[in-house]
């Protein structure tokens, strides 16, 4: 008798085992089919019919056929000097704490930060960056103000990547280094980070593509208008890119064919964030390849 | 004596109309314009012509609600900020902008918007009343299909809704809430909505009303520029240019480009917006 | 210490100056660390201290507790922000009830079911989903679900809780699923092989046995999925409707936090009641955020702990 319960138990736990194992594998290729459909839906309507006038065009507020040309320069600009802001900073943050950092309550109080400001909603720093910019410093809605909002919002995230990859190059080339009679300096820069730049370019490229498609940040810091001619480097122009430019066209816009404006736009965005990811590694394919 | 200080006078004379022909010749600078998204499509028909007059000068035109304009006028953010009604005094809800000075655009004749497949061609005063207070909630009502009135309301900050509300409302209380309600940040979300939403009613300025909506009559008079001019269509509000004091330089040439004959007898008319001095 | 001594007899200016770019580039990775602390307790204080100002004019319990939003410039202006605190607390919860159980799934699938090779596809692919900006998810939401949603429900509009709830789905769905992967990866092979040896079925060793064991790690994962919930603001802003009313049916019109602070900020003067109400706003999320991190850090801290 409990010979049969048990057989019973067990028959009814392998059905459910069955049961489960198909839901399982049923879920995990609907997820990637739909992750793959999407991408495709949000490319096919809109990459075929991108033009180079549309890409370097003007924009239109009235008549159809605007481009996004000073929009995607914004985008690249904000995005390049957001960077250039916070890489330098975040690399310092990263080596202290991979490399430097006592085990004490100094550094600890640090983790916490990097970490709260990790979780800091990008909102926030929009809200920062309308206080500083445009109400202190009163220079309105600018491509500065904009870049140096998203650099805040870019500091956590590259600190991490740079601690992780830099804690991440073995011990014994650092010995070795200091037994050459390298100062720490030199084993740093000689050492350490040439043997970390794969896990750092692959961390930047995270970071870029998040700030290439940043937009609360920008509509608030930046706003929803580029600069009203192409090639406009001036750092005080208008700051809106092509993230906002997407959300501007979809929703506020008035010109006869916002729709296409639209779909043209969230492929080009797409399109040039998956292409960053690529990008990044390109030189990283060369550095290896070269060293071997 | 007299000689001398005659010709000095004409020298004088001479020489400053040859800077003010030179300052006309050689203005630039850079105006940024913010505000109305009513008033958008004129200033953008103004930029194309200053520009094309003046290449010295850059600007950089947006529009998102009224409020914004002065708004953005006081921050600093532009040179000129558009709004619907005049800024420099109090208005109902809002604080008149100490310091702005308004300079005249136009006038705007705004309408009421339904979905083109909508049968309903004609709605009176109290009509729109019923339908913006809630009292009339089904399109059977006003003689249309049986299907729920979704109502779109301009934002807080709206010059348009200001104008709407006071002249085809008659100062009514808009409804704030409940399922087939919705707000437009702008006019373009406005469009966007009626186009997109068979059953429902917005307003916007006439220059908007384009393809997949249709302008209602108010009282059975249609929405045109000669029943604004000739006052059988009430529905209308001048727009404001807001500056930061007196205008100067470029932002000066610009305004009394945008007021001058040239630009009032082509662009504003042919826009369906209303000459200043057209209406009397 | 030989080598300390041997270079030290040896004195030159070159070491001296090695010396010295050592300490200064050691203090200016100090320096950088401690930026990133400044830049945050900034954000605090500036935030909180805008923020608070609010409540000179407005009643705290107004505030929180009331559904009468209704700004404005003169007298009649009210600001009870409750609406949009109950907005935004729905619309964690629905994304969460929506995202975790087919987050952990996935996590469950690409950790214990799939075989290596799918495993390897299937994770940068989840990746790839965290880097899609979030304009294009509201994008796709206001184009497709949008007006999916309005038909499905029979309804005149179709934008509300439900839309957003499944865009953020979407968006949290790698963050929350390849978080409790690696958790779930790192809970020990001997763990499964006991089970397995007591008898169990797969499934009985995944929910008896790995579940349980990774579920510090799960768990902060699902935090991790909130806070970007929470804080996300443009996609949110395209499919919610933005009408500060309560919703009553999950496709209907209104408003959240984020939204609301986008959709109104530009429109006000920075030294209004209104401005001050919404920097309040964004002061709360950001102290929901921060407490859920330290959370988290408890969490995790326990785990090591142990």
């Amino acid at each position: 008798m409990q010979n049969l319960k048990d057989f019973k138990a067990s028959k009814l736990a392998k059905i459910f085992n069955q049961f489960f194992m198909v839901s399982m594998w049923v879920l995990g290729i609907i997820t990637v089919f739909f992750v793959l459909l999407l991408l495709f839906l949000i490319l096919k309507d809109g990459l075929p019919y991108v033009t180079w006038d549309f890409v370097i065009g003007l924009p239109s507020e009235i008549d159809a056929g605007g481009g996004i040309g000073p929009m995607l320069l914004n985008s690249f600009y904000v995005t390049i000097l957001s960077l250039l802001v916070s890489i330098p900073i975040s690399l310092g943050a990263g080596i202290y704490l991979a490399e430097y950092a006592p085990d004490n309550k100094l550094t600890s109080t640090i983790r916490v930060c990097v970490e709260g400001l990790s979780s800091v909603p990008s909102i926030v720093f929009g809200l920062i960056g309308i206080a500083l910019f445009v109400e202190y410093f009163q220079i309105g809605l600018t491509i500065i103000g904009a870049s140096l909002s998203l650099a805040m919002l870019n500091l956590p995230l590259l600190t991490r990547v740079s601690e992780e990859s830099i804690r991440a190059v073995p011990h014994s080339y650092r010995e070795g280094s200091y037994a050459l009679g390298a100062t720490k300096l030199q084993t740093i820069f000689k050492v350490v980070i040439p043997v970390a730049m794969r896990g750092l370019i692959t961390g930047l490229s995270l970071v870029a593509g998040r700030a290439f498609g940043e937009s609360a940040v920008i509509i608030l810091a930046g706003g929803v208008n580029a600069s009203a001619e192409m090639w406009d480097f001036s750092l005080f122009s208008p700051g809106g890119t092509l993230a906002v430019h997407l959300w501007y066209v979809q929703s506020e816009a008035i010109v006869p064919d916002a729709k296409e404006i639209a779909h043209k736009s969230a492929a080009v965005l797409l399109f040039v964030v998956l292409a960053i990811n690529l990008l990044f590694r390109i030189p990283l394919w060369w550095m290896e390849r070269k060293m071997k | 004596m007299k000689k001398i200080t005659i010709v000095m006078l004409a020298v004088a004379m001479f020489l400053s109309i040859f800077a003010i022909g030179a300052q006309a010749r050689t203005v630039s600078g850079s105006i940024t314009i913010n505000g109305s998204s009513a008033l958008l499509p004129l200033m953008l028909q103004a930029k194309k012509e200053f520009t094309a007059r003046n290449p010295r000068v850059k600007m950089a035109v947006s529009g998102t609600s009224s409020i914004s304009g002065p708004q953005s006028v006081r921050r600093g953010v532009a040179q000129i900020g558009t709004c619907d009604w005049d800024a420099s005094t109090n208005v109902p809800g809002f604080k008149k902008f100490d310091g702005l000075v308004a300079n005249k655009v136009a006038a705007i004749p705004f309408a009421t918007i339904v979905n083109s497949a909508n049968p309903v061609n004609n709605l009176t005063q109290q009509q729109l009343i019923d339908i913006y207070t809630g009292k009339i909630t089904n399109w059977s009502q006003v003689g249309g299909n049986d299907a729920p009135i979704v109502v779109v309301n301009r934002a807080f900050g709206s010059g348009t809704r200001v104008n709407y509300t006071a002249k085809a409302l008659n100062g009514a209380t808009i409804i704030r809430s409940g399922a087939n309600y919705k707000e437009a940040s702008s006019s373009g979300v406005m469009a966007t909505t009626v186009r997109t939403t068979p059953n429902a009613i917005g307003y916007i300025d006439l220059v908007y009303v384009t393809s997949g909506m249709k302008a209602l009559s108010f009282n059975g008079v249609a929405p045109t520029v000669a029943n604004v001019i000739n006052k059988s269509y009430p529905i209308w509000g001048y727009g404001y240019m807001m500056t930061k004091g007196q205008p100067t330089g470029a932002t000066k040439a610009f305004i009394d480009f945008v007021q001058g004959k040239t630009f009032q007898n082509g662009a504003v008319k042919k826009m369906k917006f209303i000459p200043i001095g057209a209406i009397k | 210490m030989q080598q300390t001594n041997s270079t030290a007899s040896k004195m030159s200016g070159r070491h001296w100056r090695l010396m010295f770019s050592d300490q200064v580039f050691k203090w200016f990775c100090l320096f950088s660390a401690i930026v990133l602390c400044v830049v945050l307790f900034s954000i605090v204080f500036f935030m909180g201290k805008t923020g608070v100002l609010t409540f000179e004019f407005v009643k705290v319990t107004e505030y929180f507790f009331s559904l009468n939003w209704n700004p404005g410039f003169d007298e009649t202006a009210t600001y009870g922000a409750g609406i949009f605190f109950i907005g935004t607390i729905l619309l964690t919860l629905l994304t969460l009830i929506i995202s975790v159980p087919i987050s952990v799934g996935i996590a469950v699938f690409l950790a214990e079911i799939a075989p290596t090779r799918l495993k390897e596809t299937v994770r940068p692919i989840l990746d790839l989903l965290v880097g899609i900006p979030s304009v294009i998810y509201g994008f796709l939401g206001l184009t497709i679900l949008v007006p999916f949603v309005a038909k499905v429900f029979g309804t005149q509009l179709g934008d509300g809780l439900l839309a957003a709830a499944l865009v953020l789905s979407l968006m949290v769905l790698p963050t929350i699923g390849r978080i409790s992967d690696d958790s779930i990866e790192a809970v020990p092979q001997k763990y499964r092989e006991a089970a397995y040896a007591m008898g169990c079925t797969k499934l009985q060793t995944i929910f008896f046995v790995v579940l349980p064991a990774a579920r510090r790690g799960i768990v902060s994962a699902i935090i991790l999925g909130m806070t970007r919930a929470l804080g996300e603001t443009m996609a949110v802003v395209m499919v919610i409707g933005n009408v500060p009313q309560l919703a009553e049916s999950l496709v209907q019109p209104t408003s959240v936090l984020t939204s609301n602070i986008v959709m109104q900020i530009m429109a006000v003067p920075f030294e209004s009641t209104w401005n001050y109400a919404l920097f309040f706003m964004g002061f709360s999320l950001l102290v929901v955020a921060l407490l859920l991190i330290v959370f988290v850090r408890i969490i995790n801290n326990r785990s090591e702990v142990q």
